[in-house]
């Protein structure tokens, strides 16, 4: 057997698999009345407001979850054949990664409705845009941290608070985001400083989700953890006796970022370059800063509206309090990521 | 069968079966060694590599060796004793298999973490802990392999060896485990794939290994040719592994140059060692499976639940099916690849196994490269040809993913086959043909029945692989098309374990039935024999 055989053969194979595959209903075809959504979400309240959307419209809503690395790698091997009308992440930094690879296009209809939004939660050009906030805050055990101690995430490299911070592994999306608005912001070298900073004063070695991190500060094995404030929302929200107790121990200070407010990431969503249904995916993404989606976000998911004006009913939300965002433009969290990511690989924040 | 003789030759599918499955590994080389370069490597070189490469000797060791101390005396107990319950072990201990690495690793965690129920237990951290999760979690492919070989084995080197005066432990470490090591040694170099691919519970846990810097390389910087460098860095560890596995197999003796063979009786355990036996049995399905998945369903409890979990275990089960009968046919064609030693086909299906060390993402990626090249190649060509447009590769559904699931399990399919082959020896075929039979009919007529069990388990495993299976799932599933292993991990990544449970508990539930036959099939061909 020769490898052009092969060749012919494994060729031959693929040729039939899609003449095959052509015919299994996927639901996926470009025809009217659909809304083809590639999302990094997987919330069960998302498909509370694809309900809501399909109500409204009549259009069908076709699902695809991925993490958002893969997502993106899929619209960019599907190419021009792509499927994919509106793409959602959970973070800023894979949104600016997939406009850099030109897989969204810019949407004039939104204009108006995007003028809604907080500049700083926008893509510059519109390419894609925040529908959800999520705020990094900082949890403390109520009985041993006096919440007046802290008020910059600057605080928290302290000699006092050594061996008594928590914190999840710098894999984590949302602390390199973090990480990535200081670099913004501040600059490389004392975003560096201020990582070295933590791991000089964290209680233990990085482990677990940001749940586990508000655990620990409940076993008493750290004071203070850095965590994504709708973890701790969950919390009080809960109905487990024992989480509740949790919740009821542990409080969030939103410190502030340098010389701004507190670290906002969004949940996020653009257009895609080759939409096949454009027009129902500007009626979703205009629907995902409606007043029903935006509640529908502060209700389920303890996540904070975009739309300054969106009302909504959250005891823990409203409990929190209000706070001051940091201005860093979310397009800043995606094209600083890697420079973040280095610094703690630098300073040995695994 | 002249027809046979004249036409069968099992190198040829054999070849065209390795390079579909070594297809989206080569894209992945392709965009290592022809990606653009940026200083990330130097970048770890100088900064995390020791670490990563500390944890990822630190965490496969770990899990080889727990997995080798669990699986083989077990696989040695249950093939050659008789006690209570023992054909009830002989599938349950399979089992832990089914339930994913990291949701195991997320419930020990959350048992034994500060303020867990069980924090006066040392809390499973770390690149040991991460190590024996994946060791209580991947046992089950030494027990398996080492399973079926014991049972295979003729019972005359072992009893020589007693007569000659040695005792039980000793004859079974000079004569069963030798004649096993092929076995052994391709249920270990699994384990070890599969420690070296996995990125959830690394994390978790705090052992970051090389999987974690690839990931990085990724996710964080976007450069995804330095990832699929450091995926490179991880075949080549896999395939010194698959160097030693050899070198294993060539160390190892002929069962029985006759071909006949005399399958040993199980002996009786007296009620004390047949009650440290059930012991022996019960304990890695308790901390593999049980306890884990206890811990999950326990917050269960207060936690709603959405989604059509009957739909996405119909998905998961088709999907399982369909593959798990590919990979047998597969595993198998590759197996003769290896045996016909003509060097193109022996290369062709050990790159088919490499890429099961790969992360699942990559691999992930490496098939969409693969479907998304072969798309823009044959779209113009097509509509010029026929005027119509080609159809979808990648959102091609269910064969998509078959595909993909052959390529990133293939080596799980291929050990099983080639160790089941490894039994038909050479002086076997020349009788079968000295007495007239074809190629094709000595494959028949006398590999057949002596590769079955073989067969069944390359189909068991990739069957309990893809149910687990979640980036290459994710990423080229039909739209709205939901899997047991899709939905777990969406509760769990996002932290809602309780909700986590029920699907994670569904998926060995689902893989209960195929085990439990598969284990009686086995046995019952032994009976037969």
């Amino acid at each position: 057997m020769t490898l052009a055989t092969a060749c012919k053969s494994l060729l031959l194979g693929m040729v039939s698999l899609s003449a095959l595959s052509a015919c299994s209903p996927s639901g996926s075809s470009s025809g009217e009345g659909e809304v083809n959504i590639y999302t990094a979400r997987h919330y069960a309240s998302d498909d509370a407001l694809y309900e809501a959307f399909t109500e409204e419209t009549g259009i069908e809503v076709n699902v695809i979850e991925a993490p958002g690395d893969l997502l993106i790698e899929r619209v960019r091997a599907d190419g021009e054949r792509s499927q994919a009308d509106v793409v959602v992440t959970v973070d800023a930094g894979r949104l600016w990664r997939a406009d850099e690879a030109g897989l969204f296009q810019p949407a004039p209809e939104l204009d108006s409705v995007l003028e809604t939004v907080p500049a700083n939660l926008r893509q510059p050009d519109g390419d894609w845009f925040g529908f959800a906030k999520r705020v990094r805050v900082i949890a403390y055990a109520k009985d041993r941290v006096d919440p007046s101690e802290i008020s910059n995430f600057a605080d928290l490299t302290d000699p006092q608070w050594q061996g008594r911070i928590c914190v999840r592994s710098s894999s984590n999306v949302y602390n390199q985001s973090l990480l990535a608005a200081m670099v913004a912001q501040d600059g490389a070298e004392a975003a560096e400083a201020w990582a070295q900073g933590i791991v000089d004063n964290m209680a233990r070695p990085p482990q677990g989700g940001d749940t586990d991190q508000i655990r620990a500060v409940a076993a008493r094995e750290c004071d203070v953890a850095i965590i994504n404030h709708y973890y701790l929302a969950r919390f009080m929200r809960s109905e487990n006796p024992g989480d509740q107790e949790i919740g009821e121990q542990i409080g969030a200070i939103f410190a502030d970022l340098g010389d701004g407010g507190a670290h906002v990431n969004v949940s996020g969503a653009g257009l895609a370059a080759n939409a096949p249904n454009r027009e129902n995916a500007i009626a979703f993404l205009e629907f995902m800063l409606s007043d029903e989606s935006q509640r529908i976000f502060a209700e389920l998911t303890n996540e904070y509206p975009v739309i300054p004006s969106a009302s909504y009913d959250n005891d823990v939300l409203d409990a929190f309090g209000d706070y001051a965002s940091d201005d860093v433009n979310v397009d800043e969290l995606g094209a600083n990521a890697g420079e973040a990511q280095r610094i703690f690989d630098r300073v040995g924040w695994p | 069968m002249i027809a046979g003789r004249a036409q069968f030759n099992p190198v040829r599918p054999a070849i065209v079966a390795a390079l579909i499955c070594a297809a989206p590994l080569l894209a992945v080389a392709a965009l290592g060694v022809f990606g653009p370069w940026t200083d990330y490597m130097g970048h770890i070189a100088r900064t995390r590599l020791p670490a990563y490469l500390g944890h990822t000797a630190l965490v496969t060791s770990v899990a080889a060796l727990s997995a080798g101390l669990i699986g083989v005396p077990l696989a040695w107990l249950v093939a050659r004793y008789r006690f209570f319950a023992r054909s009830v072990f002989e599938w349950l201990l399979a089992l832990p298999l089914a339930a994913p690495a990291y949701a195991s690793a997320y419930g020990w965690y959350d048992l034994t973490q500060p303020g867990g129920p069980a924090d006066f237990l040392p809390t499973v951290r770390g690149p040991v802990g991460a190590g024996l999760i994946f060791g209580f979690a991947l046992y089950p492919y030494v027990y398996l392999l080492a399973r079926e070989a014991f049972a295979g084995q003729s019972a005359d080197a072992y009893e020589a060896a007693r007569t000659l005066g040695a005792r039980p432990r000793s004859a079974f470490l000079r004569a069963a485990i030798p004649m096993a090591r092929p076995a052994i040694a391709a249920g270990l170099a699994l384990v070890v794939m599969e420690s070296l691919a996995d990125y959830g519970a690394v994390v978790h846990l705090g052992a970051p290994t090389l999987s974690v810097g690839l990931i990085r390389a990724w996710a964080g910087e976007g450069a995804i040719a330095d990832a699929a460098r450091l995926a490179l860095i991880l075949v080549m560890i896999a395939f010194v592994l698959f160097a030693l596995e050899r070198s294993q197999r060539q160390r190892a003796r002929q069962t029985s140059a006759s071909g006949r063979r005399r399958p040993p009786r199980r002996v009786d355990l007296a009620p004390l060692q047949g009650g440290l036996a059930v012991l022996a049995c019960l304990s890695p399905v308790l901390i593999g499976l049980v306890i884990p998945l206890g811990r999950l369903t326990y917050r269960a409890f207060h936690a709603p639940l959405a989604r059509d979990l009957f739909q996405a275990a119909t998905h998961s089960l088709t999907l399982a099916v369909l593959s798990g009968a590919a990979a047998a046919l597969i595993g198998l064609a590759c197996a003769y690849a290896l045996r016909s030693k003509k060097p193109t086909a022996v290369a062709a299906a050990r790159l088919a196994g490499l890429g099961y060390a790969v992360p699942g993402s990559v691999a992930a990626l490496g098939v969409l490269v693969i479907l998304g090249g072969v798309q823009t190649g044959l779209d113009d060509m097509w509509t010029a040809l026929t005027g119509m447009q080609f159809p979808l590769l990648v959102s091609g559904g269910v064969l998509a993913l078959i595909f993909a699931y052959q390529s990133r399990f293939a080596a799980a399919a291929i050990g099983p086959s080639e160790s089941a082959l490894q039994r038909v020896t050479p002086t076997l075929d020349m009788a079968a043909r000295t007495l007239g039979a074809g190629p094709g009919e000595t494959a028949w007529r006398v590999h057949r029945p002596m590769v079955m069990s073989g067969s069944l388990l390359a189909a068991l495993l990739v069957f309990v692989e893809v149910l687990k299976e979640l980036p290459a799932t994710m990423i080229l599933r039909p739209f709205n098309y939901d899997t047991l292993a899709v939905i777990a991990n969406n509760y769990a990544s996002d932290e809602r374990l309780g909700e986590a449970a029920l699907p994670a508990l569904l998926i060995t539930l689902i893989a209960l039935p195929p085990m439990i036959w598969i284990a009686r099939r086995i046995t019952r061909q032994e009976g037969a024999k």
